[in-house]
């Protein structure tokens, strides 16, 4: 009986799919045809940085583009994420959206011939000086969909990194001091763990845990192995000297219960809760806790760059890209400039949305001009080494189930390694000869 | 006069039978349009998508406008090698007994106890109220009960080990987290899920069966379990193959519970063939080798299926021949 009602309401949706593509059959195809509408979508709540720097550069738009209507569409990121490959192959498509980074996600689409390239707007306007280094690596994508090369398809706004977010509380009931190097870290760790405090918050069924492990990769690595890994330039050996004492590290406080043993399954919303909450003092994860932990969290709160580490998790954030079916590209061009004037980007500085081209002396919160300077270190050093699950598709559950064998003590460092490298091997392979 | 009025009649009487055989036409072509609405939608809705998902499964595929690559068999050959694979399919034989074989043997007796013994001793209302309880989970969105139910088996907050640690059990089972237990307790919320459907579909049964066999076997001294065995049983078999079938092609194609309590992990150990093929076709890209998945599960299901029917069929026969 089940079966009936799900296949009644397949066909309730598949009728209403059809009714909906019936009366948006007219819109022009290709070309710059369309020059009194310029159509986005995008998936950030308008309470957000990036929803109020955004509403700024709609309204500089609208003003310097007086005929011209304004048409924006909330999405989910969820929706576009998943169907993103279908939908620009219609017509029927927006001028300019939001779309996520990397090779897995922005770079297919790229190779899926579904985004406008945008070199000579990215050289005409400027936007490849605004946007140098580890930055740019996101913005372009070769033929392949991979990135780091070739032509420009997306122009980010902020971006987001990786840091070690601290209970002040907790550190100064115990008169501990923020970590300089990995070593302090580790004594850190051993201080609380010495008094029956679990101090590493982690999440085992989702990122964090695949993150923390590469900021340990990334306190042994170089550039060189960044872009070997990210980028495809030379191949990746899993055994060498930075992957081995990145897993053993982290096998080894799993050893010492620096990170609890009944981890694997929790979620990235469990460890924040318990961070918030006091439960563990140490918490490793992006910017994008950042707003939460400022409103809910009581006890008092900081955060530090990984310490010892000149490379980061991180990258540029989401994408503006303008998909190849889109009837105003110039407006959309237009509006990506506007973007990332001082005006817009002082409005993402002020609230924490980390301005790829903002000033971090205007911002008058002590927190976020913290989070904001430290991330400026992190750009001044071209310190972004992407994310762990970027470079091949499906990679991210491969990570997540890898260390989850390490967090339940029923896989080696080795045996871990070896997973990683073969998985790593076979996307590798498929996205070469795709 | 009346000799031509009766060769008239003789004439159409004549004409009648043959009327039929110079248009050539049987009765059923009249019929036809009527089917036209279903064969439109089963064209659209299952038909199109199923031969175009096999179409995909002979490429390799990346996607959107990327190109085509012809593939062959090769995606096919592939998931032989593939332990992933085989994992899947593994735990569909998990998922046939949680959603299945528990359900439906509870069910029965669960079914039989609320009909002829609770409803009996205290009225049918209080067996109503019991069946809609067992019913509720089903009527329960899939993605509400999987938040219930990791929020009670979360390792370090949830419920269940909460109540555990506050009995003195120092290191409580990670459910969800522990490959070892991460099946069992994805089952046993299953059979919490399904449990309801079996009940409801076995107490209508049993309004069907004839009193008067009970009451019959009763005076000839037979036990609540004689009764059930000789008389229950036999009477709702029809409905059992109903259940049977249809709770089987669900545990084959099972996909939200496990998307909701552990998309398939840890370590791979809750993956299933329908989660699996949706990983590989969307996450990974990897259209034809997802596409690939799908129609073996396809198969799976058919072959599965029309053994059932088959079986029921065979059962009806010899119910008829014993009669």
């Amino acid at each position: 009986m089940k079966h009936h009602g799900t296949a009644a309401v397949a066909a309730a949706t598949l009728a209403g799919a059809l009714a909906l593509t019936g009366c948006t059959g007219q819109s022009a195809a290709g070309g710059d045809t369309d020059d009194s509408t310029l159509t986005i979508w995008h998936y950030e709540n308008e309470d957000s940085a990036m929803g109020k720097a955004w509403a700024k550069a709609i309204e500089i738009f609208e003003e310097e583009h007086p005929d011209v209507t304004v048409d924006v569409e909330k999405q989910t990121f969820e929706q576009i994420q998943k169907n993103a490959k279908i939908v620009l192959t219609g017509d029927d498509v927006p001028d300019v959206m939001e779309f996520n980074k990397g090779n897995a996600t922005a770079g297919q689409l790229a190779a899926q011939g579904l985004l406008a390239p945008l070199t000579d707007a990215a050289q005409e306007r400027g936007w490849a000086e605004k946007l140098p280094g580890s930055l740019a690596t996101t913005a372009t994508y070769d033929e392949q969909g991979l990135m780091g090369s070739g032509d420009w398809y997306g122009v980010p706004n902020y971006g987001e990194f990786v840091g070690v977010y601290y209970n002040k509380d907790m550190f100064a009931d115990l008169g501990l001091e923020v970590p300089t190097t990995l070593d302090e870290l580790e004594d850190v760790l051993a201080a609380f763990k010495a008094e029956g405090v679990t101090p590493l918050a982690e999440a085992g069924a989702e990122y964090p845990l695949g993150q923390l492990w590469y900021e340990l990769v990334l306190a042994h690595a170089d550039r060189a192995l960044v872009d070997d890994y990210q980028l495809f330039a030379n191949d990746v050996d899993f055994h060498d000297d930075a992957m081995t004492q990145a897993t053993e590290t982290l096998d080894e406080w799993i050893d010492k219960g620096y990170i609890a043993a009944d981890s694997a399954a929790l979620t990235a919303e469990d460890m924040g809760v318990s961070f918030i909450d006091g439960t563990y003092p140490i918490m490793v994860s992006g910017s994008w806790w950042f707003g939460r932990l400022a409103t809910e969290m009581q006890a008092d709160w900081g955060q530090f760059n990984f310490p010892g580490n000149t490379l980061h998790t991180g990258s540029s954030g989401n994408l503006w890209v303008v998909p190849a079916n889109a009837d105003s590209k110039s407006l959309a061009e237009d509006f990506i400039d506007i973007t990332l004037r001082p005006e817009v980007q002082d409005v993402l500085a002020v609230e924490g949305g980390l301005p790829v081209a903002g000033d971090a002396s205007a911002i008058e919160d002590e927190r976020t001009r913290e989070l904001t300077e430290n991330f400026q270190a992190i750009l001044d050093e071209d310190g972004l080494a992407y994310y762990p699950d970027w470079p091949v598709a499906g990679y991210y559950d491969v990570l997540v189930s890898e260390l989850q064998s390490l967090v339940n003590r029923s896989k080696t460092p080795d045996e871990v390694l070896d997973g990683l490298q073969g998985s790593y091997e076979d996307g590798k392979a498929d996205l070469l000869d795709g | 006069m009346a000799d031509t009025v009766l060769a008239e009649r003789r004439v159409r009487a004549d004409e009648r039978p043959r009327a039929p055989r110079r248009a050539r036409r049987p009765e059923w072509v009249g019929y036809l349009p009527y089917l036209l609405p279903g064969a439109v939608a089963f064209g659209v809705v299952i038909g199109y998508p199923l031969l175009t998902n096999v179409y995909f499964s002979l490429f390799k595929w990346r996607g959107g406008m990327a190109p085509l690559r012809w593939y062959g068999l090769g995606n096919y050959v592939d998931l032989l090698g593939d332990d992933k694979f085989w994992t899947s399919f593994g735990n569909s034989l998990a998922m046939i007994v949680a959603m299945v074989l528990v359900p439906t043997l509870l069910g029965l007796v669960l079914a039989a106890v609320l009909f002829d013994y609770l409803g009996r001793r205290f009225g049918p209302r209080v067996a109503s109220v019991l069946r809609a309880t067992y019913y509720l989970p089903q009527i329960l969105p899939v993605a509400v009960a999987g938040v219930l139910w990791n929020w009670i088996l979360n390792s370090q907050t949830g419920a269940l080990n909460v109540i555990l640690r506050g009995v003195g059990v120092e290191t409580p089972p990670n459910w969800l987290g522990d490959p070892d237990t991460a099946l069992p307790s994805v089952m046993l919320v299953l059979i919490w899920v399904q449990m309801g459907y079996p009940v409801v579909i076995f107490m209508a049964a049993l309004q069907r069966v004839d009193p008067e066999l009970y009451e019959a076997a009763e005076l000839d001294g037979a036990g609540w379990w004689d009764r059930f065995r000789a008389i229950t049983v036999p009477q709702i078999r029809p409905e059992t193959f109903v259940v049977t079938l249809t709770c089987t092609v669900a545990a084959l194609k099972v996909f939200g519970p496990i998307y909701v309590l552990t998309r398939g992990g840890p370590e791979s150990s809750t993956l299933v063939p329908s989660y699996y093929s949706y990983l590989s076709f969307f996450d990974k890209s990897q259209v034809g080798y997802g596409s690939a998945i799908a129609t073996v599960l396809t198969l799976v299901i058919v072959v599965v299926a029309l053994v059932i029917l088959g079986l029921q069929n065979r059962a009806e026969r010899r119910e008829r021949e014993g009669l």
